[in-house]
């Protein structure tokens, strides 16, 4: 054979050999394990549709366990610091599950935090419940996670149903308060797990509390164009719209509503998208009086937080949002665990999280002070029990669109109401 | 556990209640209008390079993120109106698209000469794409951007009925386009040789028309146009790494619909898959839009799989 | 024995040390982690090797073929919770949806040539996809639309496993998965030994010249069509009883459609051992790169990815199913004695 090919069939030769090896390398762990370490596995979406919410996550938990190890990592381990491995779940759950088995099986992580979509979390909750591996869930809201007896699993945000039944409740309260009238609704979700899931609560709610739906719409979240939507939502003429999107459809979607001039009394975003901070700053004016439901805000009034939040936003660019802030308190509940369980054994360190009851105080950590609510604390089915929401606002302050608390109307921002119905 | 809950009807569209009134289904069609405009723009470059070069490009969609990009970037910093950093984002596409076919796409062509559309063509656009799309996460991080620009949410009113700024300006940009594509192809030089060389290769080379020059330069043409239509996407769109991805599958029915190679089936399929989604969405939940859109492309394929405007080839 | 048998023998010999191998692998490699990504990787060759049957010999480029791993998913699956029927026997009943459906979309699509053929099933993938999103029941079966379905979690005697085709442990799983690629190469390797492998091929590459031998290319191509799809199902079972979980985002996607296609493409479309050598390359360093360098810079792994799908093509666009056989037959040669004839 000639010289060309036979370079040529060397190279491939030599590719498919490596190819092989690689086979035998992705065995084998990532990251050695250091004297006194404690190893915590994080599955979290690093590339593709969710890749701006997960790398968020990410630095709220980068940040939270440089701020843990540097005031001395677990004290009741000597010492030991926490060290992350992250891996990439790309959103699909198939990559969710090897991931999990590779951090469990190879990595021997002590416990497993993850993995923000719903379809990725549930199998590999499963995964980590097979093998007996805590599993904290920061972020994901599908009530299902916790619903199926497992014991290894642990929530720290609110679960869908409660989102929705405070969406519910801020409605009543503020039909009391400006006395509106408000009777018909309109459903406009993103058309995933996430959306559909939020549309079964809102009809239960809505039927209880006497609304006449008149748009239930589901849509792609993927759509290249919103139009043929906010048409309807105008021809429905709702006094209430709720909605459910990711952030690329919340931006699309609000533009166009405001291009296409659809009003109604009051429209409440479930986080999500509308939380994701690029939201504001792709939508400008669009935005404003719109309301939204967030586990936390950074004008809460807690003293620590605009320190803290002064601090992410210098390292990477924007405001920490209520799910990073869920994972930044999920690595204090963790080393809280760690501390009372004075162990790496996964075993352990599951039945110290089953006992959390971390609440705030001058003594407590800064992850707890933060939290809307006063205490992290797991019912049976692992369920953070006071997980709390609050209402934002979309306001102009002094030139920044910035997002006001409104509700409830005690933890609301000094000197700022609620403008309701919206002008 | 599910809560037990009223279902919708199972597996049925789920009926919209309210009227659709006549002002609805007007607004519903100029809405339709103004999509289809720029849907069958970010599809005549896609038709072009598919009926001269006869292979599918998949890297199509990466193309027009760039072309997004690029004018996103241009307008942040030189605070020019979009439609003016159409000076330079056109050129930069044009240069890009001519490099990215010569140096990817023709080896392929010339080891395969004898085959009609070689399926590797294919493999390769998709590394493309894919190299495209992540080098862009990777040098731009993910997030979602949106320009602002005078024309942001400003209106034309006619009568009731809304007409955004910038799609309409976006309309206008279609008819100029393809008027001027279909001007260079019919009355200069090198459009008559790309006529030639898109219905039959080797005639062409034979009368002295260098093949792989004409590829390149439509190539090149197909990106510019995608350029164009990242100008006109940025004032209303926002743009992402995997923007691309929204906009393929739809610019390969809408290509195939009008019939490959053709630029007014490009047009008029731009326009019927836009006013399919704007009317039928008032109608139905707008995720069944996506199904009527595949359902309507697969009827095409079947009863005339030339496309509407396409010729009858042994496709 | 001269050189020839030699050789032949040492052929046979070389092929019973690697099944023996691989069948025996994990008795030694017990580690959880590899088996699982040996079970993964068995199963894209597995699903590569049925598409091949299409779009290898029949010449085509199917770019929709996730649709009926879903099919068979959701049939077997759906089976399971409504009728308790066993997702052995809902497997078989997914085949024969799949490639009733099969037959549906390739009578007119074979038809056309090339990209309309791509295209048609790409767009026949979408539509499945979206239909499947957009339902939440058909008649008693839950489809539940976009959420996906959670396959009960069923733990009992083995017997009952066996019965449920559902494992604690990975092993069996290991074992399902070997079986069903062992069968998909042998129906491969019978297939194209037969006449209507002779005609497809031949129809694949000189159409004209089939049809004048009077040659009913397209016949046997949808019969190829059928055949592909019926074992492309079992695939979505075992993947629903591996996981218990699948959604359509997931298990219905373009991407996972183009990575069958591109498995096969890359290893050599056309040839038996193709896909698998497609499957043994491509997966590692798609795990690979996102296992080591996802979390440093995200998306460097799918540039590589699609670098490698470039250089491929460019450099061995037949696959690397053929320096790879020649490396092996230079093997061969060696071991044997056998003198090499100088190649034209």
């Amino acid at each position: 054979m000639n010289k060309r090919t036979f370079w040529r069939n060397y190279l491939s030769i030599m590719v498919f050999a490596f190819a092989c090896s690689l086979v035998f390398m992705a065995g084998t762990p990532v990251q050695a394990a250091g004297e006194k370490e404690i190893k915590i596995g994080n599955i979290l979406p690093l590339s593709g549709p969710s890749a701006s919410v997960g790398i968020q996550n990410q630095k709220a938990i980068e940040l939270a366990t440089e701020m843990i190890n540097k005031a001395g990592g677990i004290k009741s381990l000597g010492g030991a610091k926490l060290v992350n491995i992250f891996t990439d779940s790309k959103g699909d759950p198939t990559v969710g599950v090897s991931a999990a088995e590779q951090l469990i099986n190879t990595d021997k992580v002590s416990l497993i935090s993850g993995c923000w979509n719903s379809a990725v979390t549930y199998p590999s909750t499963q995964v980590a419940e097979r093998y007996q591996v805590p599993f904290l869930v920061p972020v994901s809201v599908a009530d299902k996670i916790t619903e199926r007896g497992f014991k290894y699993t642990f929530r720290i945000a609110a679960k869908d149903s409660w989102w929705a039944r405070d969406q519910f409740r801020f409605l009543e309260d503020m039909k009391k308060a400006h006395g509106t009238k408000l009777e018909t609704i309109a459903f406009v979700y993103e058309n995933g797990d996430w959306g559909t899931g939020m549309q079964k609560q809102w009809d239960i709610l809505a039927k209880q509390y006497g609304y006449k739906v008149v748009l239930d719409e589901p849509y792609p979240s993927t759509a290249s164009d919103l139009t043929p939507v906010a048409l309807k939502i105008k021809n429905a003429k709702p006094d209430v719209i709720l909605l459910t999107s990711n952030a690329a459809d919340a931006i699309l979607l609000t533009n166009t509503m405001a291009t296409m001039k659809v009003k109604a009394k009051a429209i409440i975003g479930t986080g999500g998208g509308h939380a994701d901070p690029m939201f504001r700053k792709n939508t400008a004016k669009n935005c404003e009086y719109m309301f939204d439901v967030v586990e936390w805000e950074t004008d809460l009034g807690r003293p620590e937080i605009p320190k803290l939040n002064a601090e992410f936003k210098k390292r990477n660019g924007y405001d920490l949002a209520g799910e990073s802030v869920d994972a930044f308190a999920s690595v204090y509940v963790i080393a809280d665990a760690l501390e009372r369980a004075k162990s790496a054994d996964p075993k352990k360190i599951r039945d110290a999280l089953a006992a959390t009851n971390l609440c705030q105080g001058p003594k407590a950590p800064l992850g707890i002070n933060i939290l809307s609510y006063k205490c992290v604390g797991f019912d049976q089915t692992g369920q953070n029990k006071e997980a709390g929401i609050v209402l934002v606002q979309f306001r102009n302050v002094k030139g920044t669109m910035e997002r006001v608390t409104v509700w409830p109307m005690d933890a609301a921002r000094k000197g700022f109401k609620a403008v309701f119905p919206m002008p | 556990m599910e809560k037990p809950g009223p279902f919708k009807e199972p597996g049925l569209p789920r009926p919209n209640k309210n009227e659709v009134t006549m002002d609805v289904i007007i607004q519903a069609i100029i809405n339709g209008i103004l999509t289809g405009s720029y849907y069958g723009l970010a599809a005549l470059g896609l038709t072009l390079v598919f009926g001269v070069i006869k292979v599918i490009n998949f890297a199509h969609g990466s193309l027009l993120m760039v072309g997004m990009f690029a004018a996103y970037w241009i307008v942040m910093l030189t605070g020019w109106h979009p439609y003016a950093a159409l000076i330079l984002v056109v050129p930069m596409l044009f240069i890009f698209g001519y490099a990215l076919q010569g140096i990817v796409i023709k080896p392929i062509l010339e080891a395969q000469r004898d085959v009609r559309e070689p399926t590797e063509v294919i493999i390769v656009t998709t590394g493309v794409w894919y190299i495209l799309d992540n080098l862009a996460l990777m040098s731009f991080g993910a997030q979602y951007r949106v320009v602002q620009t005078s024309m942001s949410g400003q209106i034309f009113m006619l009568g009731d009925y809304i007409f955004p700024k910038a799609q309409t300006y976006g309309l206008i940009t279609t008819i100029v386009t393809s008027g001027l594509l279909l001007w260079f192809l019919k009355y200069t030089k090198m459009g008559k040789s790309i006529r030639a060389a898109s219905l039959d290769r080797d005639a062409a080379s034979l009368m002295g028309i260098n093949q792989y020059r004409v590829y390149n330069i439509a190539f090149g043409i197909g990106a510019a146009i995608a350029g164009i239509v990242g100008c006109v996407l940025i004032p209303f769109y926002y743009v992402f790494p995997s923007v691309g991805v929204v906009f393929d599958v739809k610019c390969f029915i809408i290509v195939v619909l009008g019939g490959l190679g053709s630029i007014p089936g490009a047009l008029i399929g731009g326009l019927i898959i836009g006013l399919i989604e704007s009317l039928f969405a008032q109608y139905m939940a707008s995720t069944w839009t996506e199904l009527i859109v595949y359902v309507v492309f697969l009827a095409v394929l079947f009863i005339r799989p030339a496309g509407l405007f396409g010729e009858k080839r042994d496709w | 024995m001269n050189a020839s048998s030699k050789r032949k023998t040492i052929d046979t010999i070389l092929k019973i040390v690697l099944a023996g191998v691989v069948f025996t692998l994990p008795l030694w490699m017990t580690s959880p982690t590899y088996l699982q990504i040996l079970i993964l990787l068995f199963f894209y060759a597995y699903l590569t090797t049925c598409w091949n049957l299409v779009g290898g010999f029949a010449g085509v480029l199917p770019l929709g073929h996730s649709a009926y791993v879903g099919i068979g998913a959701y049939t077997s699956t759906v089976l399971f919770m409504t009728y308790g029927l066993s997702p052995w026997l809902g497997m078989f009943v997914g085949g024969i949806i799949a490639a009733i459906v099969g037959l549906i979309i390739g009578i007119p699509t074979l038809k056309l040539r090339g990209a309309y053929f791509a295209l048609s099933t790409m767009a026949f993938g979408e539509g499945v996809r979206v239909l499947v999103e957009n339902t939440m029941k058909i008649g008693p079966f839950e489809i539940n639309g976009p959420r996906g379905i959670s396959v009960p979690l069923k733990v009992g005697t083995p017997m009952e496993n066996l019965f449920n085709y559902q494992f604690v442990d990975k092993l069996p799983y290991y074992y399902i998965i070997l079986i069903l690629l062992c069968i998909a190469i042998f129906i491969t390797w019978f297939v194209s030994r037969i006449r209507p492998g002779y005609y497809i091929i031949a129809g694949g590459e000189e159409p004209e010249a089939a049809q004048a031998l009077g040659i009913n290319v397209a016949r046997y191509k949808e019969m190829f069509m059928a055949l592909s799809c019926f074992l492309t199902a079992f695939a979505g079972t075992f993947y629903a009883q591996l996981n218990l979980y699948f959604f359509p985002k997931g298990i219905l996607s373009l991407d996972f459609s183009f990575e069958l296609a591109f498995i096969a493409l890359i290893g050599g479309r056309g040839t038996i051992a193709g896909p698998v050598i497609g499957a043994l390359l491509l997966r590692p360093v798609g795990e690979f790169s996102r296992i080591y360098l996802s979390a440093v810079l995200p998306g460097l792994h799918l540039v590589i990815y699609g670098l490698v799908l470039i250089l491929v093509m460019l450099f061995q666009p037949r696959g690397l199913v053929e320096p790879l056989t020649r490396f092996y037959n230079w093997i061969l040669d060696k071991l044997s004695g056998e003198r090499k004839e100088v190649k034209a």
